[in-house]
């Protein structure tokens, strides 16, 4: 049983994730940045790692995705900053970011090393299932990874069903079909799309992401699922002067 | 799986349809059927290949009737479809295969079957209707779990495009194969001959007989597929799943034919280039792609997938452009539909090429710049797919190359095959040969180029030429030449080659043109340059400039500057005399004037 797993089966709602991504605003910061978000009582953690074309996320995110390639981030600088991982932090992390530096890292290698650094999980948003199923699954599965899957007010039931019996820790749910860093807004469709899910009673915990930005939206997002994840937001911050001293305050203010 | 085409009446019709070499044909022989082929002379069938069962399609019909038709038409099978008994089965078992149907409804008794096991040799189930066969409809395919005889059965009723994977998916050990009609049909008794090779490609799964061709996931070789995150997916699943049927439809057909005669200017001339051929030796032909409205084969694509968005009932259009063409072409095409219109530009791009934005904004098109990234076709694309992701239910993106995720880069393949489709024709009327040694043309995404090489890839003594640009040099770090830098990787959506760093992050192209500066190519490219199927070369910016002024005074033709690198690769090649070369004048340059005359100082 992974962390994530152990973190699902003690724990099964308010869990607060935290998305940030590598490089930014600077090299080496990357366990530093995780290690306050754990004392500061985060549940869990993504870390993205940058691509040049990053067509799912919104100007927040790539543009500290511009900045992190500028100050010479790579999956192989990553891989270096979190040797040190796992004698700092305890919580779950997942790796996030787009597949072609995968594809190029080599996607047997990425695993391998993903898990000897102490990595939970993967999200690779365009990695559809087809090709993760067909060609890769068995690389995540033999190093005992979990690849969480995306599922939007879209997709439909049939796909949803997929997707839950793919995944091994949790699904995460898209709050509306958008890029990364728009306000949430609780629609009655999005609403509905939630309500939806519910009643599917799926096997897989769920945890809402996109669109997460304060304490409301966090608390509104825990009411469908199990918890919910903030990335913009954060990423925003870590943009700000003296970022360090203000991790604690913005990740206690969320879940108060 | 076998096939079965049934229904057929009209000689020629009967000749097409067995060039697609099925298994079994049928004629039915029912007075009261509208495909009744009252009247074919017994000699239409002589022509179909003895590797085809001719079956008769019979409903309660004589015995003495049934051997005569049979001797007269030299039908290998016969299928009874009326309430022959078992006995009356048994009179032609050993003489002719025989076919016994079933309409089959949620009451059918299978049990009834075990009486005709001894007597006949397969087994037709069509859907279960008053009069005799026909509807149209399909029945609940889950009964046929019912079934447990050792006898094959052909599933018939209702079978179309749209449910052919179901029948795919058919594991039932006896399934034996699958009968077309009706769902295939232009009128009673008249298969359409397009739909019937979809059909055939997907049972057949035809990647060998199609060696270049697309599979059914979407690759071409190593290349293709659907990379996109789940925002996109069902976007573009609803794609693939109805692409093929609407583009297929004879409405469709009849209106975009229409719209390329009447409105694009089409067939674009093919054009004996008379001092080119003299100059290099050899008989070379200009494709004229810059004659059609808005000077480009760009506006090919846009008509198409204008009409395939109409029918997908979507609101919106956008777009991504680099030089503008593709733009261009789309804001033209939304104006003519009066849909609305947006297109994202690299901001870089909007400069280099104002003239093409203006014609945009004057074609009631919202032209967004591309902030992001390196600020040119690539981020163009990005935010394209970005708009694409926040509003999927109600807008279509026309992406303009064949590049992009599965079913992209078949559908702008299929619409700009028009280009060597016309060639063909032309070739043989000018001639008298219907293949040349050598097509030509330039390469970005590749669109034009997959156009103009279409319907010659499968026939491998064409010799494919694709003319990638090198910018300032290969090795000078500012260049486009994909095939040459690139390495395998994936770009918007498919996996292809492209200019990336040892960490997989996309290099920026650079090219003095601005329609050729993108880091991939299609994946069908990638296909053909992996398999060597196609020879991808590349020339520098001066050289395409030199060719570019070439070609006014040769030809008195200015082309676009894309093009120019396609004709810069003239002087490079080795032809023989008698050789036939055909090159895709793929763009007109007035867009490109201000290029060419700041490189030449007129």
């Amino acid at each position: 049983m992974n962390r994530l797993n152990k973190l699902f089966a003690s724990k099964n709602n308010n869990l607060l994730s935290i998305y940030f991504t590598a490089g930014y605003p600077a090299l080496n910061t990357t366990v530093d940045i995780a290690e306050a978000l754990e004392k500061s009582g985060a549940d869990f953690l993504e870390i993205g790692f940058p691509y040049s074309d990053p067509v799912a996320d919104g100007p927040t995110i790539q543009h500290s995705s511009e900045c992190a390639l500028e100050n010479g981030m790579s999956l192989k600088v990553l891989f270096e900053e979190l040797a040190e991982l796992r004698s700092r932090v305890s919580i779950p992390i997942l790796l996030m970011g787009y597949f072609n530096p995968i594809a190029q890292y080599g996607v047997e290698r990425f695993c391998k090393k993903a898990a000897e650094v102490g990595v939970d999980g993967i999200i690779v948003p365009d990695l559809p299932i087809y090709e993760y199923e067909k060609m890769y699954s068995s690389y995540f599965i033999d190093n005992g990874l979990s690849n969480i899957f995306l599922v939007t007010p879209q997709t439909s039931e049939e796909r949803i069903r997929k997707i839950d019996e793919l995944s091994n820790s949790f699904i995460y749910l898209l709050s509306s079909s958008t890029i990364t860093g728009y306000n949430l807004k609780l629609s009655d469709s999005v609403e509905e799309y939630y309500k939806r899910i519910t009643a599917m009673k799926l096997k897989n915990p769920t945890i809402i992401g996109f669109g997460i930005t304060d304490s409301s939206s966090f608390a509104k997002a825990c009411n469908y699922a199990n918890g919910a994840i903030i990335g913009s937001k954060f990423v925003k911050l870590l943009g700000e002067e003296g970022y360090m001293d203000k991790i604690d305050g913005f990740v206690r203010g969320i879940r108060p | 799986m076998k096939i079965k085409v049934c229904g057929l009446k009209h000689p020629e019709n009967i000749n097409a349809v067995a060039a697609l070499q099925p298994d079994y044909v049928g004629f039915i022989l029912y007075g009261k059927s509208p495909r009744y082929m009252a009247n074919l002379a017994t000699d239409a069938l002589q022509t179909i290949p003895a590797s085809i069962q001719k079956t008769g399609v019979f409903v309660n019909e004589s015995s003495e009737n049934i051997d005569r038709l049979v001797t007269e038409y030299g039908f290998n099978a016969v299928q009874l479809h009326g309430d022959e008994s078992p006995e009356f089965c048994a009179a032609f078992k050993g003489r002719v295969t025989v076919i016994k149907a079933f309409g089959i409804n949620e009451d059918f008794d299978f049990e009834q079957l075990k009486d005709y096991a001894n007597n006949i040799d397969l087994f037709l189930f069509d859907t279960k209707t008053k009069e005799y066969g026909g509807s149209g409809k399909t029945f609940d395919w889950a009964i046929l779990d019912q079934y447990k005889l050792d006898i094959p059965f052909f599933l018939s009723g209702g079978v179309g495009l749209e449910n052919i994977k179901e029948v795919k998916n058919i594991t039932h050990p006896q399934f034996y194969g699958v009968d077309l009609n009706s769902r295939f049909e232009i009128e009673p008794g008249l298969k359409n001959i397009e739909k019937l090779k979809e059909a055939f490609k997907i049972i057949k799964n035809k990647t060998q007989q199609m060696k270049y061709g697309v599979n059914e996931q979407g690759y071409y070789g190593d290349f293709g597929g659907a990379y996109i995150p789940e925002m996109l997916y069902p976007n573009v699943e609803e794609l693939r799943e109805q692409y093929l049927n609407i583009i297929n439809d004879d409405d469709f057909k009849a209106e975009f034919d229409d719209l390329l005669k009447n409105y694009v200017g089409r067939p674009s001339p093919l054009y004996h280039a008379k001092r080119y051929s003299e100059k290099y030796g050899a008989n070379i032909f200009f494709k004229r792609e810059d004659l059609n409205h808005t000077g480009s084969h760009k506006i090919n694509n846009a008509i198409g997938q204008i009409l395939l968005a109409k029918r997908l009932g979507k609101k919106r259009i956008i777009a991504e452009t680099g030089a503008g063409q593709h733009g261009v072409a789309t804001a033209t095409v939304c104006a003519l539909m009066n849909i609305e219109c947006v297109v994202y530009m690299g901001e870089i791009d909007m400069v280099r090429q104002a003239p093409n934005v203006a014609r945009m904004k004057m074609l009631g098109a919202k032209v967004v710049p591309a902030t992001s990234g390196s600020k040119t076709l690539k981020d163009a694309t990005n935010e394209a797919l970005r708009d694409w992701i926040g509003n999927p239910v109600d807008t279509h993106y026309i992406i303009g190359s064949v590049v992009g995720p599965y079913p992209y880069p078949d559908i702008v393949a299929r619409f700009q095959a028009i280009i060597s489709q016309e060639t063909k024709a032309q070739l043989l009327e000018q001639t008298g040969k219907e293949l040349p040694q050598y097509v030509m043309a330039c390469v970005g995404g590749g669109s034009n180029a997959m156009g103009m090489f279409y319907h010659f890839i499968e026939d491998e003594a064409v010799k494919l030429v694709a003319v990638e640009a090198a910018g300032k040099g290969v090795n000078s770090g500012e260049s486009a030449a994909t095939t040459a830098l690139g390495d395998e990787g994936v770009l918007h959506g498919s996996r292809t080659i492209l200019m990336q760093t040892e960490d997989g992050q996309v290099v920026e192209p650079y090219s003095i043109s601005a329609g050729l500066d993108y880091p991939g190519i299609g994946p069908q490219h990638a296909h053909l340059f992996k398999t060597g199927r196609g020879q991808y070369v590349s020339i520098t910016d001066e050289e395409a400039l030199q060719a570019g002024l070439l070609c006014c005074q040769l030809e008195g033709i200015i082309p676009a500057i894309e093009t120019a690198h396609a004709l810069a690769q003239l002087e490079k090649m080795k032809f023989e005399a008698n050789d036939n070369v055909v090159i895709c004048i793929s763009g007109r340059g007035d867009k490109d004037l201000d290029t060419y005359i700041n490189y030449f100082g007129y």
